[in-house]
C-alpha cells in the first residue's frame, strides 16, 4: 500500500541538538560546489602550483640537482621556498576564482530563490547560517592553501629525512593560509549578497577581484603613498608573506597593518552581513 | 513522542508596528493541542506578522507569550524546532532535486543523516511527488512546489504546521489534494496546525476553528459551525417602490446589506430582529418585496459580520 493512501505517519526519534547547526550546510555546500561545471578544470589549476612547488623540494634535496638552487635564488631556504609558493602570482590569481566560483551565489541564489524563509524557520540562528556558508568557502580555500604548505612540510621531511623547521615558520605555514582563506571568504560572501542577481554578483566579484590591485597602483601613482597599497589584495599578500616568513618589507608601512587590515575587514564584513539578514529575515 | 503540551500557543497582549503601521494590537491568543485553526483576515490584517512573531522572525515590542511549552522571547529555536513552516512564498532550494533539499532541511531541524534522507523519501510519497523526487526542483510546476513546500514542513515531523495560504496557484485538483492532505494530517491528531488563508472555502473545508483578523486585532474566535449559527439571520430579498427611505430605517436598526447580486440584495439583520420587523418597516415605506429567502449562511457572511462589527458598522 503506497504510504499516501495510509495516511500521515510520523516519526518517533529523537531531533538532535548540537552546536554545529551550520555542518549540514558546509556538508551540502562541499557537495554543490564538487558537482559543479568546471569544477574539475578550477581545482586542477588552483592545485598546480603545488605540483610546481613539491618538485622544487624534491629537486632541492637531491645533489645533482643542486644547480635550482643558483638559478632560482627564492628556493634557497625554506622561509624563501614557503613565502615564494603562498604568494606565487598564479595561486594567488587562483584562490581568488576558487572563491568567487565557490561562493558567487551562496546568497545571492538564496534571496533569488527566497529560500531564507526555509532556513530561519529551523533551528538556525543567523550566525549558524552565516557560519555555514562561509565554512563552504573557507573550506575550498583550505584546501588549495593551507593542506598543500602541510603537504611540503610533509614532502621536505620525505626528501630530506629532517623536520628541521622552525616555530616561525611553521606558524606561518599554518596562519598565513587561514587569515587570507577568511578574508577571501568573508569578502566574497558579503559581495554574494549584495543582489538576488547571481550572474551581476559573479561578475561584481570577478570584477573586484581583478581590477582592486590596478586601481592600488594607480592611486600610489597618482598620490605617491604606499598606504595605498592596502587596497590591493595581491599587495596585501605579498606583505601578509613577509609579516609572517620574515622575507623583508615590500612597502613604506608597517608589517602589521596588512594582518590587522584583513582581519579587521572580515570581520566588519561579516557583521554588516548579520545586520543585512536580520532585515531580510524580518521581510521573509 | 516528546511529552504534548495542553496549550500549544498562549499570546499575552503582542503588540508589534513596523515603523508607520501598527501590525498587531495586543493580541490574546490561546490555542489548543491537536487543533486545525484557520486564520483569517483581509490584506493587512496582520496575519502575516503574526505568523512571524511565531517563528521568532520579528520580536514583539510588548507582550509575551508561550509556544508548544517554551517562552516566547528566550527559546525561539527550540521552539523552531518543533514547528514546520509553509511559507507564501515560491521558495526553494536551487540546484537540487526534491529528496536532497527535504533531506537537508530536515538534516538542518536537526534530523540524524539516515533519517533525514529516508523521511524525506516518506514524506515525498505522502504528498503526492513520488515519482517526481528525483527531479530538480527548479523545474516543478506551481502545484508541485507547493507540494514540495508542505513536505518539507512535514519531513521533521513537527508538532504545530504553520500553512501560508497553503493552496496559493494551485488548480482545482491540487487544491483539493492540498486541503485532502490537510484534513488527514490534522485527522491524526498528532500536528497542530495553523492555516493562514483569504480563501474562505478553503478554511471552512478544512478548519474545525476559526480566528478572523482585521486591523491587528483578533475581531473572532470560534468553532466554524458555530460561527456559522450565529450569523444566521442572513436573507436574499429583492424590493421595489421607495427603497430610500426603508433603507435608512433598516441601517437605524444595524441591519446591513451585504452584497448586491442582480437587484438581489444580501441582508444581514441582527440577532434581536426577526423578519417580521423587515415586513414591517416595508409596509410602513410602502416597498414591495418580490423575492425573500433565507440562505444557507456561510463562513463568508461570518466573516463579513466579524470585520463588519470590528469596523464599527
Amino acid at each position: 500500500m503506497a504510504i499516501k493512501e495510509k495516511g500521515y505517519i510520523g516519526w518517533d526519534g529523537q531531533l538532535q541538538k548540537g552546536s554545529l547547526a551550520w555542518f549540514p550546510i558546509l556538508l551540502q555546500g562541499i557537495r554543490t560546489v564538487w558537482k559543479k561545471k568546471r569544477s574539475k578544470i578550477v581545482f586542477f589549476l588552483t592545485g598546480f602550483p603545488f605540483l610546481i612547488f613539491g618538485a622544487a623540494i624534491f629537486a632541492l634535496n637531491k645533489p645533482e640537482l643542486k644547480f635550482l638552487t643558483e638559478v632560482i635564488r627564492t628556493l634557497k631556504s625554506d622561509r624563501g621556498i614557503f613565502n615564494t609558493f603562498f604568494t606565487f602570482p598564479q595561486l594567488v590569481f587562483m584562490l581568488m576564482i576558487l572563491a568567487a566560483f565557490s561562493g558567487s551565489e551562496l546568497i545571492s541564489a538564496d534571496l533569488k530563490y527566497r529560500a531564507l524563509p526555509l532556513y530561519f524557520s529551523r533551528p538556525l540562528s543567523k550566525w549558524d547560517y552565516l557560519v555555514g556558508k562561509l565554512s563552504i568557502i573557507f573550506f575550498y580555500l583550505l584546501c588549495f592553501s593551507l593542506v598543500p604548505g602541510i603537504l611540503l612540510v610533509a614532502l621536505k621531511f620525505l626528501f630530506s629525512g629532517s623536520l628541521a623547521i622552525s616555530f616561525r615558520l611553521l606558524m606561518g605555514i599554518l596562519f598565513f593560509p587561514l587569515i587570507i582563506s577568511f578574508f577571501l571568504a568573508s569578502l566574497t560572501l558579503f559581495l554574494s549578497s549584495l543582489s538576488a542577481n547571481t550572474k551581476l554578483i559573479t561578475i561584481i566579484i570577478f570584477i573586484v577581484y581583478i581590477f582592486n590591485d590596478g586601481f592600488a597602483e594607480l592611486l600610489r601613482t597618482i598620490l605617491k603613498n604606499d598606504h595605498y597599497y592596502l587596497l590591493s589584495i595581491q599587495k596585501n599578500i605579498i606583505q601578509l608573506g613577509a609579516f609572517f616568513f620574515g622575507t623583508g618589507k615590500s612597502w613604506k608601512f608597517p608589517l602589521w597593518y596588512t594582518p590587522a587590515l584583513l582581519v579587521g575587514m572580515s570581520l566588519i564584513l561579516l557583521g554588516l552581513l548579520y545586520i543585512k539578514l536580520r532585515k531580510v529575515e524580518s521581510q521573509a | 513522542m516528546e511529552d504534548r503540551q495542553e496549550e500549544i500557543l498562549r499570546l499575552e497582549n503582542i503588540s508589534f508596528s513596523y515603523p508607520k503601521v501598527q501590525a498587531l494590537k495586543s493580541v490574546r491568543l490561546t490555542l489548543e493541542d491537536g487543533g486545525l485553526y484557520g486564520l483569517l483576515g483581509p490584506n493587512g490584517a496582520g496575519k502575516t506578522t503574526l505568523m512571524k512573531v511565531i517563528l521568532g522572525f520579528l520580536k514583539p515590542q510588548t507582550g509575551d507569550g508561550r509556544i508548544l511549552g517554551y517562552p516566547l522571547r528566550d527559546s525561539i529555536l527550540e521552539i523552531r524546532r518543533r514547528i514546520g513552516y509553509m511559507p507564501e512564498s515560491d521558495c526553494l532550494i536551487p540546484g537540487m532535486d526534491a529528496v536532497t533539499e527535504t533531506a537537508y532541511l530536515g538534516r538542518i531541524s536537526g534530523l540524524p543523516p539516515t533519517e533525514a534522507i529516508k523521511r524525506a523519501h516518506e514524506v515525498l510519497y505522502y504528498v503526492g511527488l513520488g515519482e517526481e523526487r528525483y527531479r530538480k526542483v527548479d523545474t516543478y510546476s506551481t502545484g508541485m512546489k507547493q507540494k514540495l513546500k508542505l513536505a518539507q514542513a512535514l519531513v521533521h515531523d513537527p508538532q504545530l504546521l504553520l500553512l501560508d495560504e497553503p493552496t496559493s496557484g494551485m488548480d482545482p485538483n491540487g487544491r483539493r489534494e492540498m486541503l485532502d492532505l490537510i484534513k488527514d494530517i490534522a485527522g491524526k491528531g498528532r500536528i497542530s496546525i495553523i492555516v493562514s488563508s483569504h480563501l474562505l472555502p478553503d478554511i471552512e473545508a478544512v478548519c474545525r476553528s476559526v480566528l478572523i483578523m482585521n486591523k491587528g486585532e483578533i475581531v473572532a474566535q470560534e468553532q466554524v459551525q458555530a460561527l456559522n449559527q450565529s450569523s444566521a439571520n442572513v436573507f436574499e430579498v429583492k424590493f421595489t417602490g421607495d427603497t430610500e427611505r426603508f433603507l435608512a430605517e433598516l441601517s437605524r436598526l444595524d441591519c446591513r446589506i451585504a452584497e448586491w447580486e442582480r437587484g438581489i440584495s444580501k441582508l444581514v439583520l441582527p440577532i434581536s430582529e426577526t423578519p417580521r420587523t423587515l415586513f414591517s418597516l416595508a409596509q410602513r415605506n410602502k416597498v414591495q418585496i418580490r423575492h425573500f429567502k433565507r440562505v444557507q449562511s456561510t463562513l463568508e457572511d461570518a466573516f463579513m459580520k466579524a470585520i463588519g462589527e470590528s469596523n464599527g458598522y
